[in-house]
């Protein structure tokens, strides 16, 4: 135990000096002077629906302990016409490193835009879903530093959500969330949307108790546990605050509702 | 045993110069502030404690008690300012029996360098000390390597740019007590709105040359809001794979039980729901 | 002719730069890169030494960018065909990302492909080679061998050898030439035809399953019984795997799928009417 205990301080010698440090060792880990990544932090959600898609992003934007700004979307609106992107119907949430998800945004938005111009018909969200999947790959070994979430309506008009990792992975879901606040806000959504672990109350004991199947639910659930969510991340989340933007995509359009949240 | 064990100190070091990243010090963000006014000083703190960028304390105490009229705002690691200030109201208290005098700010701080000094900043705190004594009222701040400051107004932690800023375009000479305590809170909001570290309420101390008040959420501009949707579950709604039930017979057998009365059957004490 | 003539009477100047049609060939090639398989780079002397510094959290958790990572997956041959049985969880990290990943690819009717390592990698190149096997067929009037196909895949992975591609994947399919057969490629190249495989994180404890039990003249509803426990068992041992069992099976007139199965009540299920798992407690007193 003694050994243990040095009562002298520590001193550069004869260990490791920091001035003495070998710049790069063979074989190990390497230091890179190459570090193209900010996380500007944040969150993002979508929920769908059996007609619409919820998108909803807080627009804080951070460095370090640095709020760079207030309202910053990351939510973005994907086709339509002109910069406004008037009469689109998909939504891109990104989320990560801001100057990324911007490139990303434009990216796609061009794509949808050149597609409706050669084509003549709206890219679906299926289609625009496969075609983001390929520009994040096209960056596999340059990521992009950012997790995506692809909003909209599928051709029969029910609330489509796909959902990426930063190399271009994608699956179609009835829920995500990605970013800062995302390990607090999912297991909340799996046991408020997909029900897990929950069991109808009424259903026998043991084996023979029945899960809660989940069902679609109406937008106005679907509203509240956004809120409910952002506000709950707010609370925990240092990253996550100011304000809460949400895009509801019907078949009548994309309807942008905002509210603020905690500034601290 | 007592003092701290450096026998991992060179492994790290060579582990770093191999290109391993040392653990990162837990810089626990925080704004605290201090200024001295005619006849006192003001002391003010946020209440966010955080672990890396999750919340850990929406409302926990940085301002700590030295001696009566002395008080220490601590920014930095946690358990050092703690510790430290809690070791330094200790041998303060000892110091007053054994000399029979009032104790007075500048031994508080001349301790706390002498102690941060000789661990090399390994212990970090960073403390700004404030009180009045026989001498008058005094305002220091302390750095974990020892260095000290004795200024009119100081900030310190990771709001304290922001808070610094505040004291800058507003702090005049002679302020009075209520216009010392509005500056205070001011440049501590600054640093809970615009510094990600620091969030919640603002604690004040005021110190005059005959008493101490501490202000508890002097300020609570970040409450919380009720949420939209009810979550409560329905019984049964847990799947329950064996259930065994102990009646309060059986427990008295090894421990002593008291009714709290007017409880409904079989439930406890309410739970304590932090406001 | 005109525009012969056209094209030799512009002044000097009017020849710089781009052409509309240039421009518009650069655009086009912009936004078709997905096809042309050139894929962006960054600006380092060592694109693949970047890569693992910023994707790789085996070498370094701290690593900033978390690519999602596939898990269990087996496949194995027997008299009634390929049984061919994965779970269904994409970890990024000690982060589950998702609980619900389709690890069995349908390359086509005939051809399924499983994933594990990257999920993108695995996705991206196995509708690669979907496109491939179709392209084959309209070339030759014929379907693909199993053969053929693993390797147009194994040999593609090899041409990206050290860049940092991460995959391990099982080709299963039936073709009137080779009946069914079953391959493993993996990222370095590798491309094995066998009898039985399991890759991923939850490899062993799935061999070790199907290994005591497995014989060639199993029975259809035996071997799909077999391929679902033998995922059950690294779902319980590996914490890399879980979800649902994703289970297949692989005839000769095409794959057939036998569901997604939730390895929650499979678990219990086994547990309490087979009394298998009696590791777990599930009484007080035991």
């Amino acid at each position: 135990m003694a050994a243990m205990m040095q009562s002298a301080m520590p001193t550069s010698e004869p260990g490791y000096s920091f001035s003495q440090a070998p710049q790069s060792v063979a074989g190990g880990p390497r230091q890179h002077g190459f570090y193209p990544y900010t996380d500007n932090g944040g969150t993002t959600l979508g929920i769908t629906g059996s007609d619409f898609a919820v998108l909803a992003g807080d627009t804080r934007s951070t460095s370090g302990y640095n709020i760079n700004s207030r309202y910053a979307p990351k939510l973005f609106k994907i086709g339509g016409t002109g910069s406004a992107n008037e009469g689109a119907r998909i939504v891109l949430s990104v989320v990560g490193f801001a100057a990324d998800g911007n490139a990303l945004k434009e990216r796609l938005d061009t794509v949808v835009k050149m597609y409706k111009f050669q084509h003549n018909k709206e890219m679906s969200v299926h289609a625009c879903a496969q075609r983001l999947s390929h520009i994040l790959y096209n960056k596999r070994f340059f990521p992009y530093y950012v997790h995506a979430i692809l909003g909209g309506l599928d051709e029969n008009g029910v609330g489509a959500l796909y959902s990426y990792d930063p190399v271009g992975s994608y699956e179609r879901e009835t829920c995500r969330s990605a970013g800062a606040a995302s390990s607090l806000i999912t297991p909340f959504l799996d046991n408020q949307v997909n029900l897990k672990n929950q069991y109808d109350p009424t259903s026998g004991s043991g084996l023979e108790k029945v899960t809660k199947a989940p069902q679609p639910l109406s937008r106005q659930t679907v509203e509240e546990l956004v809120t409910d969510s952002f506000t709950s991340a707010a609370e925990r989340q240092i990253e996550v605050g100011d304000g809460l933007q949400m895009f509801i995509i019907t078949k009548d359009g994309i309807e942008e509702k905002y509210m603020e949240l905690k500034k601290d | 045993m007592p003092g701290f064990d450096f026998s991992n100190h060179n492994r790290n070091l060579a582990l770093h110069a191999k290109g391993v990243p040392l653990p990162k010090a837990t810089s626990t963000g925080t704004t605290i502030v201090g200024a001295l006014y005619d006849g006192g000083v003001v002391i003010a703190a946020d209440t966010r404690a955080t672990s890396g960028p999750i919340v850990a304390d929406k409302n926990c105490e940085k301002l700590h008690y030295i001696a009566p009229q002395i008080w220490c705002a601590g920014a930095g690691t946690a358990a050092d300012t703690e510790f430290t200030t809690a070791l330094m109201s200790s041998n303060l208290e000892l110091h007053s029996l054994s000399t029979g005098r009032k104790p007075r700010v500048v031994t508080v701080m001349t301790m706390l360098k002498q102690h941060l000094f000789r661990y090399q900043g390994h212990i970090g705190a960073y403390l700004v000390v404030a009180g009045c004594d026989p001498t008058g009222a005094h305002l220091f701040t302390v750095h974990a390597h020892g260095s000290t400051d004795k200024l009119p107004y100081v900030t310190m932690g990771s709001g304290s740019l922001a808070a610094m800023s505040v004291f800058e375009t507003q702090w005049k000479p002679n302020l009075t007590r209520d216009e010392a305590v509005k500056l205070c809170a001011n440049a501590i909001e600054a640093g809970i709105f615009n510094d990600l570290g620091s969030g919640s309420n603002v604690d004040v101390c005021v110190i005059t040359k005959d008493n101490t008040q501490l202000m508890r959420n002097y300020l609570t501009p970040n409450t919380r809001e009720k949420k939209m949707r009810d979550y409560k579950f329905q019984r049964g709604t847990t799947a329950v794979l064996n259930e065994k039930i102990i009646t309060k017979e059986d427990i008295t057998k090894y421990v002593t039980v008291q009714d709290m009365g007017d409880g409904e059957p079989g439930v406890g004490e309410k739970m304590e729901v932090d406001a | 002719m005109d525009a012969l003539v056209a094209q030799h009477s512009r002044s000097q100047h009017a020849a710089e730069g781009y052409s509309e049609d240039e421009m518009q060939q650069q655009m086009s090639a912009d936004l078709a890169q997905p096809l042309s398989l050139q894929f962006a780079l960054p600006p380092t002397a060592s694109p693949s030494q970047w890569l693992r510094a910023m994707t790789d959290d085996h070498s370094n958790p701290q690593c900033p960018i978390k690519i999602a990572h596939g898990t269990t997956t087996l496949a194995f041959r027997h008299k009634g065909g390929i049984v061919v049985a994965t779970d269904s969880r994409a970890t990024a990290g000690d982060w589950i990302a998702s609980q619900t990943v389709k690890k069995v690819i349908e390359i086509n009717s005939c051809l399924l492909g499983t994933m594990a390592g990257g999920a993108a990698d695995c996705q991206y190149w196995l509708a690669y080679l979907g496109m491939q096997c179709r392209l084959h067929e309209l070339r030759h009037k014929r379907r693909i061998s199993v053969a053929a196909a693993s390797k147009i895949l194994a040999n593609l992975v090899y041409s990206y050898k050290g860049m940092g591609l991460s995959m391990g994947t099982m080709c299963a399919g039936v073709t009137p030439s080779e009946g069914p057969a079953l391959y493993y490629i993996d990222s370095d190249g590798t491309r094995l035809a066998g009898n039985l495989f399991c890759v991923g994180s939850g490899q062993t404890f799935a061999y070790g399953v199907l290994d005591a039990e497995y014989h060639y003249d199993m029975e259809d509803a035996e071997a799909l019984e077999l391929g679902k426990r033998s995922i059950l068992a690294a779902t319980h041992r590996d914490a890399f795997s879980g979800g649902y069992i994703n289970l297949y099976h692989v005839k000769e007139d095409g794959w057939v799928k036998h569901g997604f199965m939730d390895t929650n009540p499979i678990f219990w299920e086994t547990k309490l009417k087979k009394g298998e798992f009696s590791n777990v407690t599930s009484k007080m007193d035991e």
